[in-house]
């Protein structure tokens, strides 16, 4: 975080508990930003409730996507992880979930099914309009980014993208988009 | 024949500083190590920046004689003092653990388990992670010392007091608002846990977080309003450590016989505990400031589990002789 977006970040958070404090406190999400939890998180309640903010989960990404929340998302969410997919997506290496005390991230063994069963970061969707591949220019790099390719995600003539229902949300489609701003986002599940 | 304590004791307080150095090196190499594990996982070294680099090569000549594999190999030790794997072994702060059931409202076993370890040796050596583990005790007790200096510099230094029961009324509030919001807030106003974080952030993920914040105002406090008076009056970590510690096995007891009524026991003890009027109870941290100290060898530690009553004072004092010669002459006096 830098200095700046650190300070904005404590002067929004002091406005929004000064304008809102029973908001702030109950944990509801303040900002419309769109946010993961790392794969196999439970549901948003239950994990909020569950995390110690130990920041193992973090220290254990080998993509350094998890970060940590300041208060800018409600006090209850403090220091909780969470991951941004057009920074840096999860390569679902299920790490976290093994090193997490708490099992607020559920273990998951880095298998396929298990993934497809447990996961449930989002679901991708893609915008037809700035999609290049459905604008009429082959592009396809949504599909060669997935790590469930044919199964999450599959592509149809001049490489149009369609999003299959087990796509588990871990976002590299997003990272990888080459439009800007991204043509396929994930929309977050937070159970 | 006079009671004497081991000589070990009076060296515990050197031991001491190396488990305080030792943790809060781990506390700063871990960050460094996890990015080194990055770097490698991202086979990526043209990439990176010289600064980058330059961790990369001191941490692969740091790890090089461990572990053959650093991505995976590294991944043995994790976490802070708060919540840490060791090795296989999941280490957590019962405060960790007894808020998290708060804020859960349920009680989840493979985690309450995991403070196992620390909750058993609470209950033998009491509130010890205080003293010897904490990566904010390391800090404080610095602050410590910087207000001395400053005091010695004629600059104003805090020496208020407060009552020590604020801390349990802390405890009890962070709980409760941890019910009531179903978050763990507890580890934001807990330092240990905080300073294991913001190391975290600031070295591995650019930059510190809210929480450093507070630790500064802690900092502060102790510096400016009351000497080491976070950890006395308020951190409600150590509130349950001193609870459960309160029957703890291995106590510090002064040795009557060979006390001279110094007071140096009371002046360097660091949590404002009273061991010249064998006044420990449950807040003592068994740091052993108090055995180095003792000129006279009389302090020690003993196994039992409630404190001696008050034995008066010590027997090569003034007060002692003073009270002995009346005793004498009155006894002169009956047999007159």
């Amino acid at each position: 975080m830098k200095r700046r977006h650190f300070l904005q970040t404590l002067i929004a958070s002091a406005s929004a508990l000064a304008i809102n404090p029973a908001q702030a406190f109950t944990g509801q999400r303040l900002l419309s930003q769109r946010y993961l939890r790392p794969p196999g998180a439970l549901a948003e309640a239950d994990f909020v409730a569950r995390c110690i903010h130990c920041g193992q989960c973090g220290e254990v990404c080998p993509n350094r996507c998890i970060r940590y929340f300041g208060l800018e998302n409600g006090t209850a969410s403090l220091d909780t992880p969470y991951i941004i997919p057009r920074d840096q997506a999860c390569i679902l290496c299920m790490k976290c979930g093994d090193i997490c005390p708490t099992d607020a991230i559920t273990p998951v063994p880095e298998l396929m099914q298990p993934i497809l069963d447990k996961v449930h970061m989002g679901h991708a969707v893609v915008d037809r309009s700035l999609c290049l591949s459905w604008q009429g220019q082959s592009c396809g790099v949504c599909y060669r980014a997935c790590p469930l390719a044919d199964v999450a995600i599959r592509v149809g003539w001049m490489e149009q993208p369609h999003v299959l229902d087990k796509c588990v949300g871990c976002g590299l489609c997003e990272r990888a988009c080459i439009q800007m701003p991204q043509a396929i986002r994930i929309i977050p599940d937070y159970g | 024949m006079n009671k004497k304590p081991l000589t070990l004791y009076r060296h515990l307080n050197k031991l001491r500083w190396v488990s305080l150095i030792i943790v809060f090196s781990m506390l700063i190499l871990l960050p460094f190590l996890h990015m080194y594990q990055t770097f490698v996982a991202a086979h990526g070294y043209d990439l990176l920046s010289n600064a980058d680099k330059d961790i990369y090569n001191v941490m692969a000549t740091l790890t090089s004689p461990f572990t053959e594999n650093p991505a995976k190999g590294l991944d043995v030790i994790k976490g802070n003092t708060w919540s840490g794997t060791f090795f296989g072994l999941q280490l957590s702060d019962p405060l960790s653990v007894v808020s998290q059931i708060a804020a859960g409202l349920t009680i989840y076993w493979p985690f309450v388990l995991t403070a196992l370890i620390p909750v058993l040796l609470t209950l033998i050596f009491g509130r010890f992670f205080c003293g010897w583990i904490c990566p904010a005790t390391f800090l404080y007790e610095l602050n410590t010392n910087l207000a001395a200096w400053a005091h010695r510099a004629g600059l104003p230094v805090g020496n208020r007091h407060f009552d020590r029961r604020l801390k349990y009324l802390i405890l009890l509030v962070g709980l409760i608002l941890s019910a009531i919001t179903g978050s763990v807030l507890v580890a934001a106003i807990y330092p240990p846990a905080i300073v294991g974080r913001e190391l975290y952030y600031g070295i591995a993920l650019g930059g510190f977080g809210a929480g450093s914040i507070f630790f500064v105002i802690t900092l502060l406090f102790d510096l400016l309003v009351a000497r080491r008076g976070f950890c006395r009056y308020l951190c409600p970590g150590g509130a349950l450590y001193s609870l459960l510690g309160h029957f703890r096995l291995v106590r510090i007891q002064r040795l009557v016989k060979t006390c001279n009524d110094c007071a140096m026991c009371n002046a360097v003890c660091e949590f404002g505990l009273d061991p010249l009027h064998d006044n420990f109870g449950q807040e003592c941290n068994n740091c052993t400031a108090c055995i180095a100290i003792c000129p006279t060898d009389a302090l020690t530690f003993e196994i039992k589990i409630t404190d001696q009553p008050n034995q008066g004072p010590g027997h090569l004092g003034h007060l002692y002789k003073r009270e002995q010669g009346k005793n004498s002459s009155t006894k002169q006096e009956a047999i007159k």
